[in-house]
């Protein structure tokens, strides 16, 4: 029972992290074809955000948050105006994208490096010591992370749901064309989904930050999951990314709890890829008609 | 054989006949040492263009294997006591096996899911070193983790170039050996750009529909070109685990797959001769940087966005003036395919 409940706890903490990384690669890959790789810098860029606003102008955290969020969003938007867009209107777009936004990683990861220096640093703000549920001790951290979590995607889907740009990023993303020949505006939509989707890594990276500590790397581990969420669940599937993203976590928490944490990356891998084998287009992914 | 043909031999062999008087200018350890590394790289990068480039395979792999194989050789060295030699030629084997396996997982999946996939490979074997501390073996006084853990594998030989050479001269051997792979490897590469399988690529980017119609199989010729040109990096990968002497987890590290990346992208994709030039533009950077360490990973993103962004077909895809001369040349150009498959 204390086992169940422990790892309850973890993987659901773990899945809101996941859920919300992927959610941003997932926006981007669904309307813009983008396979942003990076991704991790952008959400170093947000965890260190936080952290320089808060230690430099002592904001309270929610503050600093949504200043991460905004510098995360603003990131996004200048991707695209420089990096993206100009790419969209060659051949090869999204081969050459992902060799693009390899290097806008690393140019991101190495100014990070040269500002704040190689040394760990700890998001400043105590939380608490948490509670005791059925005799398992849950951090007050990872009950502020999945609620964080839950209002970020409760948002994210009304988002997409309920407002008239979430409804034009749902068109492009399903026929670009169509959409462009009904009058939706979708250079505009595509710089709404970069800010989405740099609001969202930043989002991810305050969260990862407030349980580990920041350094220019710390994206490269939940890039490289989100990545595994978003093929699993088969690119650009919003809420099979979600529901996979937490189904990963619960899954990731209980090989770390028989196999020990350092086989769970290769272990999960395994899974998926036999998963993968069964259905190339991933859980959710439409079985696209192959015409080869 | 054609005018193409007969002028990329010639300019091979000028490159070669150079390359091996090339220590007789710049002699000193130093120096055969980066030409070795030049060698070393350049052959992963020729390597991973062929997978990459001309045949459509989006690999984020090839420096996993590059790793794997350079591995391979110093474990079976350390704990299975075989000499260094036959350990490299086993590690070739493992890397064209290891290449093979992840190309069965792999290729049924479309362009961006082979990337990712490619990639999560690779970082899962980072972690897997990275978090090796467990006490497997002892070196000397010190306990020795099956893969070295963080800090690495050594002390497990090379070559033995060393004995046959006069002390002065003992890094040549190196250099020779790397350049003869070198050289073994881009031929390699030349003829199959120009054999049935370079074809086939050549006629699934063209027209998908009508090779596919005429029974020209994506998938046989795909695994193919991967676990060949596997063994190939896996010589790369022994070649540096014998010159570097050291193999740790930092050649299975983002930095070198984006400087690999970086060589392959500015000499110009699925080209002949990019990743060649590639890797001599990256080093000549790289030696250019030495002194501003804390600026070459900058740098090297920097290089790979620019010349994504502005330079779509590489150095190799320029207009030289030589080239304008014969347009000829120009349809048998292994140019990237569409979207990084062909057929998708």
């Amino acid at each position: 029972m204390e086992v169940l409940v422990q790892i309850l706890a973890s993987g659901l903490t773990l899945g809101a992290m996941y859920a919300v990384a992927s959610a941003g690669l997932c926006v981007a890959w669904g309307s813009l074809n983008l396979l942003n790789m990076a991704h991790g810098a952008l959400l170093a860029l947000g965890g260190y955000a936080a952290y320089a606003v808060s230690t430099h102008l002592g904001t309270p955290l929610a503050m600093s948050v949504l200043l991460a969020v905004a510098a995360g969003a603003a990131a996004g938007v200048l991707l695209q105006v420089c990096v993206v867009k100009p790419l969209t209107r060659r051949p090869n777009y999204e081969v050459n994208a992902i060799v693009a936004t390899v290097g806008v990683g690393f140019i991101v990861e190495n100014l990070i490096l040269k500002v704040f220096g190689a040394y760990p640093m700890k998001q400043p703000g105590e939380f608490g010591a948490g509670w005791t549920v059925a005799g398992v001790h849950v951090p007050a951290s990872s009950v502020l992370i999945l609620a964080s979590g839950a209002a970020v995607l409760l948002l994210l889907s009304w988002f997409m749901d309920r407002t008239r740009q979430g409804r034009a990023i749902r068109a492009v993303s399903q026929h670009r064309e169509a959409a462009r020949l009904m009058g939706v505006p979708v250079d505009t939509v595509f710089l709404c989904v970069m800010a989405l989707a740099g609001a969202l890594s930043a989002a991810s990276g305050v969260m990862l930050s407030l349980v580990t500590t920041l350094s220019p790397a710390v994206g490269h581990d939940p890039m490289l999951k989100a990545f595994i969420v978003c093929v699993l669940a088969g690119l650009g599937h919003l809420r099979g990314t979600l529901v996979t993203a937490f189904a990963i976590g619960l899954l990731e928490a209980w090989i770390q709890y028989a196999l020990g944490v350092r086989f769970a990356l290769p272990v999960l891998l395994l899974l998926v890829i036999a998963a993968l084998v069964w259905r190339p287009t991933g859980l959710f992914g439409r079985q696209e008609v192959v015409r080869l | 054989m054609n005018t193409t043909d007969r002028q990329d031999i010639r300019v091979a062999v000028v490159l070669l006949v150079a390359a091996a008087a090339l220590p007789l200018l710049a002699s000193s350890r130093y120096a055969i040492g980066q030409l070795t590394l030049f060698c070393i790289w350049a052959l992963v990068a020729v390597q991973w263009n062929l997978v990459f480039g001309v045949s459509g395979i989006f690999s984020m792999a090839q420096l996993a294997v590059f790793g794997c194989a350079g591995y391979a050789a110093a474990l079976l060295v350390l704990h299975a006591g075989l000499p260094f030699p036959l350990a490299a030629v086993l590690a070739c084997l493992i890397a064209g096996a290891f290449g093979l396996v992840i190309g069965l997982a792999a290729f049924r999946l479309r362009g961006p899911y082979v990337a990712l996939l490619t990639l999560a490979v690779a970082q899962a074997l980072l972690v897997l070193v990275l978090t090796d501390t467990g006490c497997f073996t002892r070196q000397g006084a010190s306990c020795l983790p099956f893969t070295g853990g963080a800090r690495g594998l050594s002390e497990y030989g090379d070559f033995g170039f060393g004995a046959w050479l006069p002390y002065r001269h003992a890094p040549l051997g190196n250099y020779f050996a790397a350049l003869l792979a070198l050289a073994a490897g881009t031929a390699f590469a030349f003829w199959l750009i120009r054999s049935p399988a370079g074809l086939a690529f050549r006629a699934l980017r063209d027209n998908p529909v009508l090779a596919a119609g005429r029974g020209v199989d994506r998938l046989r010729y795909q695994l193919v070109v991967f676990t060949a040109s596997s063994v190939f990096t896996g010589l790369a990968g022994v070649l540096y685990a014998a010159h570097v002497r050291v193999m740790g987890p930092n050649v299975l590290g983002l930095g070198t797959l984006l400087m690999v990346l970086a060589m392959l992208v500015v000499g110009g994709l699925g080209h002949r001769w990019g990743p060649l030039l590639g890797a001599g533009l990256i080093l000549a950077i790289d030696e250019v940087l030495r002194e501003l360490p804390e600026w070459r990973g900058t740098v090297l993103g920097l290089v790979l966005v620019l010349s994504t962004l502005l330079l779509p077909s590489g150095l190799a895809g320029l207009r030289w003036p030589l080239r304008r001369a014969r347009p000829a040349a120009e349809g048998r150009e292994a140019r990237p395919p569409l979207s990084g498959v062909p057929g998708a």
